[in-house]
């Protein structure tokens, strides 16, 4: 399968010395990147709207933040993505926490952040227009990511990463120019910050 | 025209009092040296017994008060009394339940009498009240009126003072009334819940049909128009001395229109729609008068929808409406009247949707309204300058419907005070309070306090404060909805606890957001609002009335998720949970050339906000995406505060009448300012620049000539520009009419 995953930019976070946290005043901080991943497709089951049946099953596409790449379930994954729904790897301890604020500006795991796992009926990344990241407009029709809402989540390495998803469509295209009935949905524009090093600043 | 015979009896010598028409006024009285003299009989008759005298003066409501010297009285066998004319002597009804002129009333009203509903070329009732400064027409399950920047639910509608039922989502469809025998319109503007109670917190739209007296009448009318539309009407009047027959009968038909070619289904289906009315009234003895006025609607339309499976559907819709509505009135002497009304509503909509493949069920939606109400009003004139009135009031109402388990019942009473008070001649007050006591919300009490000071005979100025509310619904209560393909539910907040203890026990919930006990009660909705206004008139040309208002309204009831499912999807109920304030000016300035030409400028300035919003933006909580696609905070500048609200809206119209031709031109341009149609950006509020519509004038033009056989032709055309708004589905674009009246009894009594 052709692999979606493109990185494009980098963004560049300083750390001055007023920083809040006291524990790492002394050292800089390195510089994290953060990675963007374009169009991941993740299309939903194809439902027929008028009974409700199921008829076509799609997978989830499983997504390993580690390795910046579209892996197998069998493999050390971290999110997987179908339709509107984010699954976290339960089996491998992946945890998630939602939190709002601005992506740039959350240089940590906030203490206030409540980290939960996949359960066989929950969802650590809620779904449902509104409790997770998107909401779903009824009048236009389309799902748009919640402007400030960031998915935090513990990696299958145990390491912290931060993430905003941008859009649900395919191209990411400007707001205004999504056409429910042609843009195709499902396709997962989204940038994330990976800190390697355990810690739980970004 | 119809000529009175003047009847020449013994001495003293009899008078009538008529109209330039001819036609009696029987409300005048007539003053002999500030004596109030004998009453006027019902042809119009005064026989004068007082022998001398110096000065007779005759007054009337909406007429030109006319004084006379004794020998000028004497002289005279008929009075003919000069119409007032101007929009100030308009009588209005709604505002305090008895007939007051707009002059005398300390409220923001506007009288749109039946040459100005006319001019409109109108045959719905949206197409007139589109035309008017601060009324919007909104397309949201129906065709709504926005007022002062509230929603069709918070708009109480009357026809002949009694309340009309049946809103899909609170939405009160203007559609379904019919204007052609429409005598005038009555638009009181802030809350009026110390005398209706529920539903006018923005508020008040009265109908009053027309009535003929005593004269025989009978008119046909057709009207046609773009998009395929025909509406004939007739009306047969029969008037005797004592009893007073009408009959109305319209017709309406359109082919709809189709604003999306490209989608399966038009965005006006093609409808058909009969209204039938019968009014008889009249007078039982000297004291006792009574009346019936029965309405029937009946509305088909039909359709093609595609599904989101992609199959098409065959729709099949119906709507229909009966009102009956008897009235007693009682006048046991000038100082008293009572009046006893019953009124009873059934409203129902019934929707069959197939496949269109096979004619399978796709679904059935079924929805039965009952609405009955007992009123007792009795107005007491305890000095000239003190108008008393108490209402006593009890409710019915039953509804039973697809999605509402069992047939349901609200019952309640109520009471009304209202006093109205001179207190100097250039004061005037009204007071009121009215108390309701009901089954669903418990009690409520609505006041009210209105004053006007009279500058001068010119220049007054008025202030109000007064109470809306509005009960929660049927819907709110007692929903109980699953949307079976896409798998979420809605519950009333009465059945919301045992609902999610249902889909518990299947095993379906995954999460519940708010404990079902802890719901609590649902509240009604409920306001304080101010207006202030002035009513100026600045030589005999000129009219500037301006009003100021501010809404503020609490317990605002909104759905909100109670349970997360392990679907993903929700169920939700229904909770008292924002609050908003709406604000602004709205101004008409009248300037009346000369007799042949005058024109008019309306402007309306709205702000409306949602508190909770602020107070979200003033702690940093709400994000937006910039056009650069990054996540930055919205400012309190970004808000543009409610949806489909224009901030700037106007109009301009300009009237000519043609003395040589007779032709009447009416030309009108209705301005919407920009408004926000929709979120983009994924906050839920108005914060971009894309979510809003840009602003649109419509132009619109009305040619009618009155012939002297009493024919009439009209001609026009409404949004002659062609503007498409595909942000407001109900302008179809460009339409051109034309119609013919005619008055048949003319021909048969020649």
């Amino acid at each position: 399968m052709k692999t979606n995953l493109k990185s494009i930019f980098y963004l560049l976070i300083f750390f001055g010395a007023f920083a809040c946290d006291t524990t790492d005043d002394a050292q800089p901080r390195v510089e994290l990147e953060a990675i963007l991943v374009a169009d991941l497709a993740a299309p939903n089951d194809v439902i027929d709207r008028n009974t409700g049946e199921v008829e076509k099953v799609n997978p989830f596409q499983y997504f390993s933040l580690e390795q910046n790449a579209i892996v197998s379930e069998t493999d050390d994954w971290d999110l997987a993505f179908k339709g509107t729904t984010i699954r976290t790897n339960s089996s491998k301890n992946v945890k998630a926490a939602i939190v709002s604020g601005i992506f740039e500006e959350i240089n940590q795991v906030p203490t206030s952040a409540t980290f939960a796992t996949d359960s066989e009926s929950t969802f650590a990344i809620p779904t449902g227009s509104g409790n997770g990241w998107y909401n779903y407009n009824s009048a236009t029709f389309t799902v748009t990511p919640i402007p400030g809402r960031v998915i935090l989540v513990k990696t299958t390495g145990g390491n912290y990463s931060k993430i905003e998803i941008l859009s649900y469509y395919k191209g990411n295209p400007p707001a205004d120019q999504i056409d429910p009935r042609a843009t195709p949905s499902g396709h997962y524009t989204f940038r994330y910050v990976l800190q390697t090093d355990g810690s739980k600043n970004f | 025209m119809v000529l009175f015979t003047i009847a020449v009896l013994a001495s003293p010598q009899p008078k009538k009092v008529v109209d330039q028409n001819g036609q009696p006024v029987l409300h005048a009285s007539i003053w002999v040296d500030g004596k109030l003299h004998l009453p006027i009989e019902e042809d119009g008759t005064v026989r004068s017994s007082e022998t001398k005298g110096t000065v007779v003066k005759i007054v009337a409501l909406g007429f030109e008060t006319m004084q006379l010297s004794w020998e000028e009285w004497q002289k005279r066998e008929k009075i003919v009394l000069q119409e007032k004319s101007g929009i100030l002597d308009e009588v209005v009804v709604a505002a305090t339940r008895t007939d007051r002129t707009v002059e005398s009333l300390p409220l923001p009203v506007t009288v749109l009498n039946s040459e100005k509903i006319q001019q409109t070329g109108g045959l719905r009732l949206s197409d007139v009240l589109q035309e008017q400064t601060g009324l919007q027409i909104v397309s949201q399950h129906g065709t709504g009126l926005q007022m002062q920047g509230l929603d069709s639910d918070y708009i109480l509608i009357l026809l002949d003072g009694e309340p009309l039922i049946g809103r899909t989502a609170g939405t009160f469809d203007l559609n379904r009334l019919s204007i052609s025998n429409i005598e005038r319109i009555e638009i009181l503007r802030g809350p009026s819940s110390a005398i209706y109670g529920s539903e006018a917190m923005a508020g008040v739209i009265n109908i009053i049909t027309k009535s003929f007296g005593r004269e025989n009448q009978l008119d046909v009318g057709l009207r046609h128009r773009s998009f395929n539309t025909w509406n004939p009407t007739g009306n047969l009047n029969l008037g005797s001395k004592k009893w007073n027959t009408s009959l109305f009968y319209d017709y309406f038909e359109t082919g709809g229109f189709d604003l999306r070619p490209e989608t399966i289904g038009q965005t006006q289906n093609p409808y058909q729609a009969h209204t039938a009315q019968v009014k008889v009234s009249g007078n039982l003895s000297e004291k006792w008068q009574s009346s019936l006025f029965v309405r029937a609607y009946q509305e088909n339309s039909t359709g093609e929808m595609q599904s989101s499976g992609n199959e098409i559907l065959d729709m099949n819709n119906s709507r229909s409406d009966l009102n009956i509505n008897p009235t007693l009135r009682f006048k046991p002497s000038q100082k008293f009247l009572i009046s006893l009304r019953g009124m009873s509503s059934w409203f129902s909509t019934n929707s069959v949707t197939r496949f269109q493949s096979d004619q399978s069920f796709f679904d059935i939606q079924n929805f039965d309204q009952f609405y009955h109400r007992t009123e007792v009003q009795t107005d007491f004139q305890a000095t000239p300058t003190h108008l008393i009135t108490l209402g006593l009031g009890q409710l019915i109402e039953t509804v039973d419907a697809t999605r509402y388990e069992d047939k349901n019942r609200f019952d309640a009473g109520y009471f009304f005070l209202q006093h109205q008070w001179d207190p100097k001649p250039k004061v005037n007050l009204v007071t009121g309070l009215r108390g309701d006591l009901h089954s669903q919300y418990g009690g409520r009490l609505s006041p009210k306090i209105a004053g006007q000071y009279k500058f001068s005979e010119n220049f007054s100025w008025q202030a109000s404060i007064g109470a809306g509310f509005k009960a929660p619904d049927f819907r709110q209560i007692l929903l109980n909805f699953n949307n079976a393909s896409s798998g979420y539910y809605v519950f009333g907040s009465n059945l919301a606890e045992e609902g999610i203890r249902r889909l518990e026990n299947e095993g379906l919930i995954a999460r519940v957001l708010i404990a079902p006990e802890n719901l609590g009660e649902l509240k009604a909705e409920s306001s304080w609002a101010i207006n202030s206004g002035l009513r100026w008139k600045i030589g005999s040309k000129i009219l500037v009335q301006g009003n100021l208002f501010r809404n503020q309204i609490t317990n605002l009831i909104e759905t909100a998720p109670i349970a997360q499912l392990k679907s993903g999807q929700n169920a939700f109920s229904y909770f008292n949970i924002r609050s908003v304030v709406t604000q602004g000016l709205e101004m008409d300035f009248n300037y009346a050339w000369n007799n042949h030409l005058s024109f008019s400028i309306g402007y309306s300035f709205l702000d409306s906000r949602d508190l909770d919003v602020l107070e979200r933006i003033a702690s940093g909580e709400l994000f937006q995406r910039n056009s650069q696609n990054q996540t930055v905070r919205v400012t309190r500048a970004d808000y543009g505060g409610l949806f489909n609200r224009s901030r700037h809206s106007g109009n301009v119209k300009i009237n000519y009448h043609h003395p040589k031709t007779g032709i009447d031109l009416a030309l009108r341009g209705i301005y919407r300012g920009e408004f926000g149609f929709a979120d983009l950006n994924g906050n839920l509020i108005l914060d971009d620049k894309r979510e809003y519509a840009p602003g649109w004038m419509s132009l619109n033009i009305n040619l009618t000539k009155t012939f002297s056989n009493g024919i009439q032709l009209e001609l026009g055309g409404t949004n002659l520009l062609n503007i498409e708004t595909p942000a407001q589905p109900n302008n179809p674009g460009r339409m051109l009419f034309t119609g013919i009246q005619l008055p048949l009894m003319n021909f048969i009594k020649n």
